[in-house]
């Protein structure tokens, strides 16, 4: 069944949409993380133009993970006082961001800053976190204990001002790292049409040692908000926002990621990093090569007058 | 050059076959009249692109054989247009340039090749034909003064000028927006022919033009000119005009749909 898109000006399957939606909504869920690096290569490569698939998709973002957040909060897995302040750095680095991107654009090298980004930032984050969850799987089989948890935190997130008591995630470090993420996030949220979450949950995990519990529903609360202001810049300022598009996504993703946050319960946590490191890895990848395979086509449209 | 700029035409002689058909034509020279199946198409929900039939009749008294063109002309849309340059190992896009000039949208039917119709001048004075475009791009454009002439326009491009206009062209073509059928036009009965015009999905809305020319002997010596209106109706229309006209208050709508459907969904769910 074809539905004509209002927006994006074109005619895409129906169920089809409704199933992309819902698979990218389950990988959300159970990794806590947007999904939209998934997404928008899909929606681009389904015919649908670049600026209205990263638009319309991060209101697919703050659909499921507005269902997520809520089954994490019934478990008491969201630190709302360190994701408040994550937004507000979020918030800052989208408005900045979708500038970025418009300017980007006019130069015709939107392209390039989509693929770079997807290659760096996918390529390193997919690779580490594929590196450190196989050390562990491989030290769990053969029977090894595991390395005593580094508890020391970088001595700079005690050394900066502005400290601040983060119950949930057991911390009392300053806000100025969580809020710096925050911009980082947002700013990738804009130009990637991600929500960032593949940057925050090994960031949190890693470099602010939050406890674990909290990471994933942080990072989705986190997501909504930058997302949701995402969503509104673009429609304001680019008009690419496809409601009718967004929607079919939304209806499959929020029963997916349903499903997804039910099923992350049952997997060994170093398991499912395994996984979602290869994934994010082979879309980086595939994102990059890009930049290195000889096009068959020498003349590209480029969109966007404006 | 095949593929060089086409000199401005003037505008009298695209005008006169049209205004000579009404009034002055003798009954004894051909003519063309011909309609649209519809005058508009309304992209709706549903839409998956268009199909309709322009059909019309052949008044020929002679005895020279004649030959029909069909042309439909959708309306100018700027082409932004990037190569892919190699730095450094890497292929990236160049500067955009931008192409003015370009319909959205180009038909050709014809009952023969155009090339067989009509000689290479009439085709271009007439603008008929995808090659025929006056497709350029003023920006990249200066006029400056050399070997002692004064105002010679010289192009940024360069060489590769002709490259960049015939990938507009192909462009176009690989997405369906450009056609051209050399026997589209075919002759049902005696003096009575059929063409069939193709919209893709992706066919920009507004005015189209739709002529069809008389030819005989490489000379045009009528035309029939209709217009042809694609536009979008219903909740298609509601919400392009919501979505420009109030674009903040629709993104903080797309917003609160999608947390309500993500909270109904969550809220569903922990009750079964």
């Amino acid at each position: 069944m074809d539905i004509y898109l209002p927006i994006a000006e074109v005619s895409v399957n129906a169920p089809l949409l409704i199933l992309l939606g819902a698979a990218v909504g389950f990988i959300s869920g159970l990794f806590g993380i947007g999904g939209g690096f998934l997404m928008a290569p899909v929606l681009i490569f389904m015919g649908i133009p670049p600026s209205v698939a990263v638009a319309s998709q991060a209101s697919h973002v703050v659909a499921s993970s507005t269902s997520g957040v809520i089954t994490y909060t019934a478990k008491k897995g969201v630190d709302y006082r360190m994701g408040g302040i994550m937004a507000l750095g979020g918030a800052v680095g989208a408005i900045g961001g979708v500038e970025l991107f418009r300017m980007m654009r006019l130069l015709g090298q939107a392209d390039l800053v989509v693929a770079l980004s997807y290659l760096i930032f996918l390529g390193a984050i997919g690779g580490l976190m594929l590196k450190e969850s196989l050390e562990a799987i491989i030290r769990r089989k053969k029977g090894l204990p595991a390395p005593r948890p580094q508890n020391r935190r970088p001595l700079w997130l005690y050394g900066l001002p502005w400290r601040m008591k983060f119950p949930r995630s057991g911390l009392y470090i300053s806000a100025i790292p969580p809020l710096g993420l925050g911009v980082f996030a947002g700013v990738l949220s804009a130009i990637m049409g991600v929500g960032g979450g593949f940057i925050l949950v090994p960031a949190m995990l890693y470099v602010l040692r939050m406890k674990a519990s909290v990471v994933v529903g942080t990072s989705l609360f986190q997501i909504i908000i930058t997302t949701a202001i995402t969503t509104v810049l673009q429609s304001g300022r680019n008009q690419t926002v496809d409601i009718v598009l967004s929607s079919l996504l939304l209806f499959g993703g929020v029963v997916g990621a349903q499903y997804g946050a039910r099923m992350s319960g049952k997997f060994r946590a170093e398991e499912l990093r395994a996984v979602l490191g290869l994934l994010v890895l082979l879309v980086g990848i595939q994102m990059g090569l890009e930049l290195f395979v000889r096009p068959a086509e020498m003349f590209v449209l480029a969109p966007g007058v404006d | 050059m095949f593929q060089d700029l086409p000199p401005e035409p003037p505008a009298v002689v695209a005008e006169a076959p049209a205004q000579s058909l009404q009034t002055l034509t003798p009954v004894t020279q051909a003519r063309v009249a011909a309609a649209l199946t519809e005058a508009t198409v309304d992209i709706d929900t549903g839409f998956a692109g268009a199909s309709m039939v322009l059909y019309g009749a052949v008044f020929n008294p002679t005895d020279t054989p004649a030959d029909v063109v069909v042309v439909v002309r959708g309306p100018d849309q700027p082409v932004r247009l990037v190569r892919k340059v190699r730095v450094a190992g890497l292929w990236l896009n160049s500067r955009p340039v931008v192409f003015e000039g370009a319909p959205g949208f180009y038909m050709t039917a014809s009952t023969r090749p155009l090339s067989d119709i009509a000689s290479f001048s009439v085709l271009r004075r007439l603008g008929v034909g995808v090659d025929h475009l006056r497709i350029n791009a003023p920006e990249q454009e200066t006029t400056v003064t050399r070997f002692g002439v004064r105002d010679v326009v010289i192009n940024r491009l360069g060489e590769d000028y002709l490259d960049w206009r015939r990938a507009v062209i192909r462009l176009k073509e690989d997405a369906a927006l450009y056609a051209t059928d050399p026997d589209g036009v075919r002759f049902v009965d005696q003096g009575l022919f059929r063409a069939e015009v193709e919209l893709p999905t992706e066919a920009p809305t507004g005015t189209y033009e739709a002529e069809v020319w008389l030819f005989q002997e490489g000379e045009a010596i009528s035309v029939s000119r209709m217009d042809l209106t694609v536009d979008k109706v219903g909740v298609e229309r509601a919400i392009f005009d919501f979505a420009h006209q109030r674009s903040w208050l629709y993104g903080i709508l797309a917003v609160v749909l999608a947390a309500f459907t993500g909270w109904a969904a969550s809220a569903w769910f922990r009750r079964t």
